[in-house]
């Protein structure tokens, strides 16, 4: 990724009198949201500080779901600042009327793309920093700057006795100009990229400290809670407003868009008050699907329309039709809920015409139009406030819960903060989509010549554009919201770009098979869903990868020599294959009583094999242990790879014995822990990682641990039984 | 209703319902928010801190079963205003992703230690495996406890092969 500096950075002097270098940098890859900014105009959207008391101070404009985002964006500018990353203090940017105007390209952090966009301007920011601190102390010493060191903050006179603290450079250090490139450190010299470190912010999380949004405490708050629509899409018509008015605390009870708000001055005084809430609902528009409804809608549509056409090599029509040997397969995959540890919440204060919000939010700019939707407030009076996240996983990129504390503290006029029951994150979520796959491929003498994978289900964008079109026209009235919408949704993949999360790790079917068909049949039942850790390679990687297991054993090859064969041009596919195999000891015999299975995945640039072995004890699925061999280029932070890696496959691993969200006349069936189960300690696997020593640019690694574990343990449960599972969650 | 709670050897007296559970009292009423809340239902974890020194799920606890009995909290874990040693290793072992139901954790690791200062893995596991994590930090969680526990203390996974 090569840039031109000047694209990204300016430089000026701080309020404070400091040096403040204010960055552009490149937004998220995956999410894309089509809304490009216009030209000429330029947005910071992280900065660098560096006072005149020696604090270094980074704002940054992605937020910390656990995913390491804090560390590893400070480790980069720590090494071409010569500084430890610790030194660097971390503080979030709010996105608020400084840093508005028009609201274009959106602050979102998803798509595993943090590291990966920031690799080069962050690195860049660091050096010329420092190269304008030494040009400083140069000047003063009368010495060449080429002749200077830095190290912990100083800057070293060559005659080695000398040095100057950053602090007192930096007022003379922001009238230096740099001419030409600023040269980074090579490789050989990196102290902090790619050491074991810890993470930054781990003393905060241990002691209770770390504030998270549930957290936020401001003067004279009150406490809402919302009850909605059992099923998504009913409305609130009437309730016992009198009877639950008159309750202990309660200081309003209203009907709003969203349901029926209770806010009473204590949080436990709202909940009992909810509890004897009678509402009456509005079902006319609401989803009514039962389960199986979902899977009958698919089979339906997938046969009514062959999809369109996302990839085509060769001729699969003709191949599959003349094929030797035809294998063909559906696999199911359910409606999933994300569970963050901390639920929904969010925090409002409306007052002065103007709107606060702070939140734990994936998407701050989102969560301005959310808030000001039912208001007359426009999303440019709106302040977000983002905190920690107790999990993200993509649930927080829908702003749903952002809108409702805004519209009950509008009314109000008072801070006022509202927190989901466990329960109703869970019933009321937006889901990583339920999708059908059907695949087809034809064999001919054991090879694989033909591969045709029809795609069915929704798309993400359809429910984003939704919400996020409004933001390309701040000053539209609100009255237009759902027409913008509208537009949004028809010039979707036309003036925007399209929308790849169904297809995504579909089309990127790296095995060399002359005849390959990839179509999508878009259908849409209605259940709302968003992003989820992955995404579409969540159910696309247990699709291709169970189905290729399928192949290869109809062509009586083992499974990882037969994937080999089809990746000669594939290095980096190959490489982590066998790495994973020779580490989980692939040739070896499996202990008594167990099995192997093997699934090799790319997604978001990077490439992740695993091995599971897995046996069935006691009528239920063990799995023993994980092998997991990673290619993520240039490794920033090797301990957050391998906990990246190690987490995705305990949150892959849930998914695939667990997971599953399912309706019933509409309304979802699970509720808390106890039927929407996380993996416990005791079910978690030994876990083995390997990270490429590698010099391409790094690529992200908060999701691509997820999507192989799922197909690695059916193909290991059918090397076990000899039955193949088809659908997700897998069985004893 | 009036209470006299004792909470990390401080007493404070409030006036709250007697079935206000008693994560809302100390998050809301006495500001402790290092505690927190997850399920509501005592499936999680999230919320526990120690009762007379036993773990106890404050999500579930009702406020008036609490009087009398000295409450500990993660603010309250090291007397002493330095970290406690689970917390150092829970920071030289980088234990926390996204840290949400670390406070919760490192209570029930607290307890266990206090018990049994030298517990081995399966002991570990067990005592640990009422505590979700969806972050999937579990191997690091035991690391740190072992490492405290006079371990080997270096990343090995939880497992019954390990």
């Amino acid at each position: 990724m090569a840039m031109n500096r000047r694209d990204f950075l300016k430089v000026s002097t701080s309020a404070s009198g400091g040096l403040l270098l204010a960055l552009n940098l490149p937004g998220c890859a995956s999410v894309q949201t089509g809304y490009e900014p216009e030209t000429g105009e330029w947005k910071p959207n992280a900065w660098l500080e560096l006072t005149r008391d020696n604090d270094i101070i980074f704002t940054l404009d992605r937020v910390e779901m656990g995913q390491g985002t804090y560390t590893g964006l400070t480790t980069l500018i720590a090494e071409e600042l010569d500084v430890a990353p610790e030194a660097i203090r971390v503080e979030f940017a709010p996105v608020a009327p400084e840093y508005r105007n028009p609201l274009f390209g959106l602050q979102l952090t998803g798509g595993s793309t943090s590291v990966a966009s920031s690799w080069q301007p962050l690195r860049e920011a660091g050096a010329s920093a420092r190269l304008m601190l030494v040009m400083a102390a140069a000047r003063v010493w009368r010495v060449e700057p080429g002749q200077c060191k830095t190290e912990g903050g100083y800057v070293r006179h060559p005659n080695g006795l000398d040095s100057m603290p950053y602090g007192k450079l930096v007022e003379l250090a922001d009238k230096e100009v740099i001419r030409g490139d600023v040269p980074l450190k090579p490789r050989s010299q990196w102290k902090y990229i790619g050491r074991q470190a810890g993470r930054l912010d781990a003393e905060a999380k241990s002691t209770g400290q770390a504030m998270y949004g549930i957290d936020v405490e401001l003067p004279d708050m009150v406490y809402a809670v919302m009850t909605r629509s059992p099923r998504y899409g009913g409305l609130a018509v009437s309730f016992n407003r009198d009877q639950v008015r008159a309750m202990p605390g309660v200081l309003d009870a209203f009907i709003t868009e969203r349901g029926v708000a209770v806010v009473a001055d204590r949080y436990w005084r709202a909940r009992k008050a909810q509890e004897a809430l009678a509402v009456e609902w509005d079902f006319s528009e609401a989803v009514g699907l039962s389960n199986p409804d979902v899977f009958k809608h698919y089979r339906q549509a997938a046969g009514d329309d062959p999809g369109e056409d996302e990839r085509v090599d060769g001729d699969p029509e003709a191949v599959l039709e003349k094929a030797g040997t035809l294998v063909e397969a559906e696999y199911e995959q359910p409606y999933l809920a994300h569970a963050t540890m901390e639920p929904m919440n969010a925090t409002a204060w409306y007052r002065d015409g103007g709107m606060e919000v702070w939140a734990p939010t994936q998407a701050p700019d989102l969560g301005r139009i959310a808030a000001a939707r039912h208001t007359d407030l426009s999303p440019d009076d709106v302040t977000i406030h983002t905190t920690f996240l107790g999990g993200g996983f993509g649930r927080r990129l829908t702003q749903d819960y952002i809108e409702e504390a805004a519209l009950v503290a509008y009314r109000v006029k008072v801070p006022v903060k509202l927190i989901w029951s466990r329960e109703e994150d869970t019933r009321h979520g937006f889901f990583r989509p339920a999708m059908l796959h059907r695949m087809a491929a034809s064999l001919e003498d054991g090879q694989l010549t033909g591969w045709d994978h029809q795609i069915v289900g929704p798309q993400i964008l359809d429910w984003y554009v939704r919400n996020a079109a409004p933001a390309q026209y701040p000053w539209a009235p609100k009255l237009l919201y759902g027409t913008l919408g509208r537009v949004g949704l028809m010039v979707e993949g036309i003036a925007t770009p399209k929308d790849i999360s169904a297809i995504e790790g579909a089309i990127g079917y790296p095995y060399a098979v002359p005849n390959v068909r990839v179509r999508h049949t878009h259908t849409d039942p209605g259940v709302p869903i968003t992003w989820w850790r992955s995404v579409g390679y969540s159910h696309n990687g247990f699709a291709v990868e169970t189905f290729m297991d399928e192949l290869a054993s109809q062509a009586n090859e083992d499974p990882v020599s037969f994937r080999l064969k089809l990746l000669e041009s594939e290095p980096r596919h190959r490489r982590v294959l066998e790495r994973a195999a020779e580490l989980a000891g692939w040739n070896q015999p499996v202990p008594e009583g167990r099995a192997r299975g093997v699934a090799l995945f790319k997604s978001f640039g990077t490439y992740v094999a695993q091995v599971v072995e897995a046996s069935i004890e006691q009528g239920g699925i063990r799995v023993h242990k994980v092998t997991c061999s990673v290619d993520c280029g240039q490794v920033v932070n090797p301990r957050i790879v391998e906990d990246q890696m190690t987490g995705g496959i305990v949150f892959g691993l849930t998914a695939a014995l667990n997971g599953e969200i399912t309706l019933d006349g509409g309304e979802v069936q699970q509720s808390n822990f106890h039927d929407y189960r996380l993996l416990h300690m005791h079910q978690v696997p030994e876990m083995v990682v390997d990270i490429v020593d590698s010099e391409e640019p790094p690529t992200g690694v908060g999701e691509p641990g997820v999507p192989p574990v799922i197909p690695a343990l059916g193909n290991a449960l059918f090397a076990l039984t000899g039955k193949r599972q088809r659908r997700l969650p897998l069985k004893a | 209703m009036a209470f006299t709670l004792t909470v990390n050897g401080r007493q404070h007296s409030l006036d709250v319902e007697p079935d206000t559970p008693l994560l809302w009292v100390l998050r809301d009423e006495l500001g402790l928010k290092g505690t927190k809340f997850g399920c509501g239902a005592g499936l999680c974890g999230a919320c526990t801190v120690h009762l007379n020194g036993q773990p106890a799920r404050s999500c579930s606890t009702p406020v008036e079963m609490a009087e009398g009995a000295e409450i500990t909290t993660i603010e309250g874990l090291s007397a002493d205003g330095e970290l406690h040693p689970l917390q150092k290793a829970w920071v030289e072992q980088g234990v926390p992703q996204c840290g949400y139901c670390q406070s919760g954790q490192i209570m029930t690791a607290a307890h266990l230690l206090a018990n049994n200062p030298s517990p081995d893995r399966e002991q570990i596991v067990t005592a640990m495996t009422g505590n979700l994590c969806r972050c999937g930090t579990y191997p690091r969680i035991v690391a740190a406890v072992e490492s405290v526990a006079g371990g080997v203390g270096q990343y090995q996974p939880a497992g019954e092969d390990a």
